[in-house]
């Protein structure tokens, strides 16, 4: 008798959960106490139940981009429109609005809020992160203050550096290329029974644009340094601790503009750079009570330092008492009166008439005299945030995630706030995810949040998805969204002090100008309302990913209103509607080709037109990534805005790149061509390039 | 004490012996209500055998086991003790590695020792694999030095399926560059049944990682499955139970040196496969499929 035929039948099976007691005691099965991963806390939808549309920048195309900063890589996102201030004023607004701010969209890193204190802006290039440790990029697409916290008002980009256990051994980057590029980039990570760390070192440096619209030289470079600790450590099974810290320092050249208000004034300040430095520290601790229920509490405490001490010369006028009072009476006739000092007075009350003809006679009486002083316009901005948050799997398909938030912030500042001013926000948030059935999923929320200074709201957000397969799903999204008024708009108290006066105005060395602007102080949020249908899907075998919508946003009680020291009048005044459609594609084409596409059609209205300005009707990029073997390597990338700001932009990006590997060391050597294929300025009239090429090479050796 | 208590047994064993011929004896390091529950099954499918289960510090040498015994060996303890002399009944080693065996005795299989493997095949493994991500074409495995010897055999598995098995070794599980290499380079990966690399410590760093990567990890055995694998094949007891109801049929000469059982399951975490956007396992249509596609021996 031989051994065999194998009975095919009966074969046993199993239902899927080993939770069964049938297998508790079998003697072949789970012999060893294994702790449960991937729990129902820890795993995430999957790209076609996601409520909302998202595009994720994955390692290998944040690497083949060669993008050397955040707002670069986000080119790579539909509907993200990245302008420039300066070169080193980066901007990045999700469909729009303002040219010279970036106020309406949730930036984070591994869960902490970059978003500034006091001065609501992201300085994307101040950030203290380097692009190396940066492992993914997710960038979630339409309002969701519900996950984010108000602010998440257009969309939330939230980078998740690279965990200390994926960062072993040591990497060393350089890059250098024309317009003064000159990076590196150090870190060193290692790891021990239960914990891991890694320390990076990095450097930035380049000359920004090359001229103004007058063929000047244009002040905008920037250099910095940066140093970033992330250490991870296993407390026990089911607990872990992962702290942060990071700083960095750094110097952002700005010019001078001032323009005297009075005439025959000849001198003038030459810069107004501006040091930055920042630093954060966050400690977060996750607790895993069992498969269904984890929590993390998150702390982290932020400064942000810009010293700008700049030099301004006027005429000594500047600094009359009585000019002061006449713009405290009436900003708009004291402008009349200061800018047409040697002409007749304007017609105004008795009043304004009696002071105008007080300070016209100083002018005669001295009052015309040139004078420089030193003004301190540095701003320092402090945050410490405390976040608890639970997931709670309440069954197989019910899931609910909840928490809470305390803020507080703190903006210094002498120019702006005539000292100090401090706000504290506390939230609470609840986000309930039920998969009805196989193809319905309905997942909703809401969040309350109470500011001190810009008072309570309540944001309502829900999503229904159907699954037609579990990699193909349409989605239908409505929410609503907040954000505060930053300090700034709200209770600015703006005001010159300058010092050291050459020579002496009104027999003073130390002196206030006479332009003061105070913020309204009773500004309420403003509020989003979004509508959004979308479809997801993975279809396996041609490995294609593609994310289709069509959106409808409306922003109400929008605060549009410049941020100018002479007659600011923030209100809640305006509106801005955005309507249009947006698609990305993923198409790995062989083993060696991947394809990217992205689009953006948007119709923009607001009305204030300074709202519009930033929103290209046709936008989108599209990217050939190939592996050639012999680690060979080429990234070919088209980025297009039809008009951003009235300018047209057009880029051609080719990386080449050869990888060489020795056991465990490896050498990445890379050449970077941008092209720009048109002659436009960038975003503004001022940000202009000599040559529509830059040429670049780094060197990266890991080991 | 120890001395008359074998000596005890062995005056129980021996009058026994020539009256019944079919004497199963299993023996493990332990007796735990796994190991009752199993002797017990097998006592009730055999009724026409003696079956019994002693401690293996209870057995006396190997040698002075009488030759007609069916020997059963439960553990790596109890494989050891049979390993301890040449002379004695021939043995059926249950829950064995084949890592394990490997680093025990390499490549030497001795006559009186029928190796049942414990670890699912890897082949069955690969076309599981192959039946749940179709698109996937790249395979990462990781391995030790106690695991190395199986990649060729797990490449001439993967070349009927037209998959690539790419692989990298990790000799030190602190530093994790081995498995980012891994991650980067493969569709999906597959565990190797090697306790060095696949343990209650390592288990949180691999489908982390790996999940990080929105990328599914196969095996290395049931237990993983529950901790965030997507898919497992494994053999249960009823599945051994018939794999012995056959070998105890036969003479003991005529055991096979090695062998997988052919009958198995196909146990899935669908919470896992729901993540990756995967369609909902079936695992009997799952087993039913890869047996049919399993080649008669």
């Amino acid at each position: 008798m031989s051994f065999g035929p194998r009975p095919k039948r009966p074969l046993l099976l199993l239902t899927a959960l080993l939770s069964g007691p049938g297998l508790a005691d079998d003697l072949f099965v789970d012999s060893q106490a294994l702790p449960q991963v991937l729990t129902a806390t820890r795993l995430k939808q999957s790209p076609a139940a996601v409520p909302g549309s998202m595009t994720v920048l994955d390692n290998e195309l944040i690497r083949s981009s060669g993008a050397r900063d955040i707002p670069e890589l986000l080119r790579l996102v539909p509907g993200m429109m990245i302008g420039y201030g300066a070169g080193n004023q980066p901007t990045v607004n999700y469909h729009g609005s303002n040219v010279n701010d970036a106020r309406r969209m949730q930036v984070l890193v591994d869960g902490r809020s970059v978003y500034r204190a006091g001065l609501a802006t992201v300085d994307w290039s101040d950030i203290p992160l380097a692009m190396e440790d940066i492992e993914r990029i997710e960038v979630f697409r339409g309002p969701n203050t519900v996950s984010y916290g108000a602010n998440a008002l257009m969309a939330v980009v939230n980078i998740l550096t690279r965990s200390p256990a994926d960062s072993h051994g040591t990497r060393l980057k350089v890059t250098r290329g024309q317009r003064g590029i000159n990076d590196w980039y150090a870190s060193q990570g290692l790891g021990w029974d239960g914990g891991d760390l890694r320390l990076s070192l990095s450097g930035m440096q380049d000359d920004g644009f090359d001229e103004n619209h007058r063929g000047q030289d244009y002040r905008d470079s920037r250099r910095l340094n940066r140093l970033g600790l992330s250490a991870s450590h296993t407390l026990a099974n089911n607990q872990s601790l992962e702290w942060q810290f990071s700083a960095k320092e750094g110097s952002d050249q700005r010019p001078y503009t001032y323009k005297p208000v009075f005439p025959y004034v000849t001198a003038a300040g030459n810069n107004a750079d501006v040091n930055a430095k920042d630093y954060a520290g966050s400690l977060r601790w996750n607790i895993d009570f069992n498969p269904e229920h984890s929590l993390y509490v998150q702390g982290s405490a932020q400064h942000w330092e810009r010293e700008q001490e700049w030099r301004a010369c006027d005429a000594a006028l500047s600094f009359s008492p009585q000019l002061t009072q006449l713009w405290r009476l009436n900003p708009n006739y004291a402008e009349q009166v200061a800018r047409n000092i040697t002409s007749p007075l304007p017609a105004g009350n008795s009043e304004e008439r009696a002071l105008a003809e007080q300070v016209q006679q100083q002018w005669r009486n001295g009052g015309s005299q040139q004078v420089c002083g030193d003004i301190d316009q540095s701003t320092r901005e402090t945050r410490y945030d405390i976040e608890v948050q639970d997931t709670l799997s309440l069954a197989d398909n019910l899931r609910l995630v909840s928490g809470a938030n305390l803020r507080y912030d703190r903006a210094d500042s002498q120019t702006y706030f005539n000292g100090s001013l401090d706000d504290s926000t506390w939230r609470l948030f609840g986000h309930l995810e039920w998969r009805a059935s196989e193809h319905w999923i309905l997942q909703g929320g809401a969040m309350y949040e109470d500011a001190r200074l810009s008072g309570n709201s309540l944001t309502p957000r829900v999503a229904v998805n159907y699954l037609i397969t579990p990699r193909h799903g349409l989605r239908a999204v409505y929410s609503e969204a907040v954000r505060s008024p930053d300090m700034f708009e709200n209770n600015v108290n703006w005001s010159y002090r300058v010092n050291n006066l050459e020579p002496g105005a009104f027999g003073q060395r130390n002196a206030e100008y006479f332009v003061k602007t105070r913020g309204p102080g009773d500004l309420e949020q403003e509020r989003m309302r979004s509508r959004e249908l979308g479809y997801n899907g993975y279809f396996a075998d041609a490995e294609l990913s593609v994310d289709f919508k069509l959106f409808y946003d409306e922003i109400t009680g929008m605060i549009s209103e410049p941020l100018r020291n002479n007659q600011y009048i923030a209100s809640n005044s305006n509106k801005a509607r955005f309507s249009g459609s947006e698609a990305q594609l993923d198409w790995r084409l062989t083993p060696a080709d991947r394809l990217r596409l992205t689009y953006a059609y948007v119709d923009a209205w607001a009305s204030n037109p300074a709202d519009r300005r930033l929103s290209a009707t046709n936008s989108g990029s599209a990217g050939w990534l190939r592996e050639w073997g012999d680690g060979w390597s080429s990234t070919l990338f088209y980025y297009g805005d039809d008009a951003l700001n009235q300018y047209r932009f057009e880029r051609l990006d080719l990386r080449v790149a050869k990888r060489l590997r020795w056991n465990r060391t490896s050498l990445d050597l890379a050449g970077m061509l941008q092209q720009r294929l048109d002659d436009e300025p960038t975003t503004i009239y001022d940000n202009r390039y000599d040559s529509r090429h830059v040429l670049s090479f780094s060197a990266e050796l890991a080991f | 004490m120890r001395r008359l208590r074998h000596w005890l047994l062995l005056v129980c064993l021996w009058p026994l012996g020539p009256l019944s011929a079919s004497e199963i004896l299993l023996t493990g390091s332990q007796d735990n209500p796994g190991v009752r529950s199993f002797v017990d099954a097998l006592r009730e499918q055999r009724t026409a055998d003696q079956v019994r289960f002693i401690p293996v510090a209870e057995l006396p040498r190997p040698s002075q086991i009488k030759a007609a015994t069916r020997l059963i060996l439960l553990d790596s303890a109890s494989l050891e003790w049979r390993l301890s002399e040449t002379a004695g009944p021939a043995a059926l080693a249950l829950r064995v590695s084949r890592v394990q065996v490997q680093q025990r005795l390499g490549n030497l299989r001795p006559a009186y020792l029928s190796l049942l493997w414990s670890d699912p095949p890897l082949a069955r493994q690969l076309r599981l694999t192959h039946y749940l991500l179709p698109q996937a074409r790249r395979v990462g495995v990781l391995y030790t030095e106690h695991s190395q010897f199986l990649l060729d055999e797990l490449r001439a598995a993967a070349r009927p399926l037209g998959l690539e098995i790419v692989t990298e070794a990790w000799p030190d599980l602190r530093d994790s560059r081995p498995l980012q290499t891994l991650l980067q380079n493969s569709d999906v990966l597959l565990g190797i049944d090697d306790p060095q690399l696949y343990n209650s410590k390592t288990a949180k760093n691999v489908l982390l990682s790996s999940y990080g990567r929105q990328m599914a990890l196969i095996g290395p055995n049931a237990g993983f499955v529950k901790a965030g694998a997507l898919a497992s094949t494994l053999s249960d007891q009823d599945d051994w139970l018939a794999v012995l109801g056959q070998l105890l049929d036969q003479q003991p000469s005529r055991w096979p040196r090695t062998l997988y059982p052919a009958q198995f399951s196909v146990l899935g975490n669908q919470q896992v496969a729901r993540a990756l956007g995967i369609e909902a396992i079936d695992p009997s249509a799952a087993a039913i499929a890869l047996a049919e596609g399993e080649s008669t021996p």
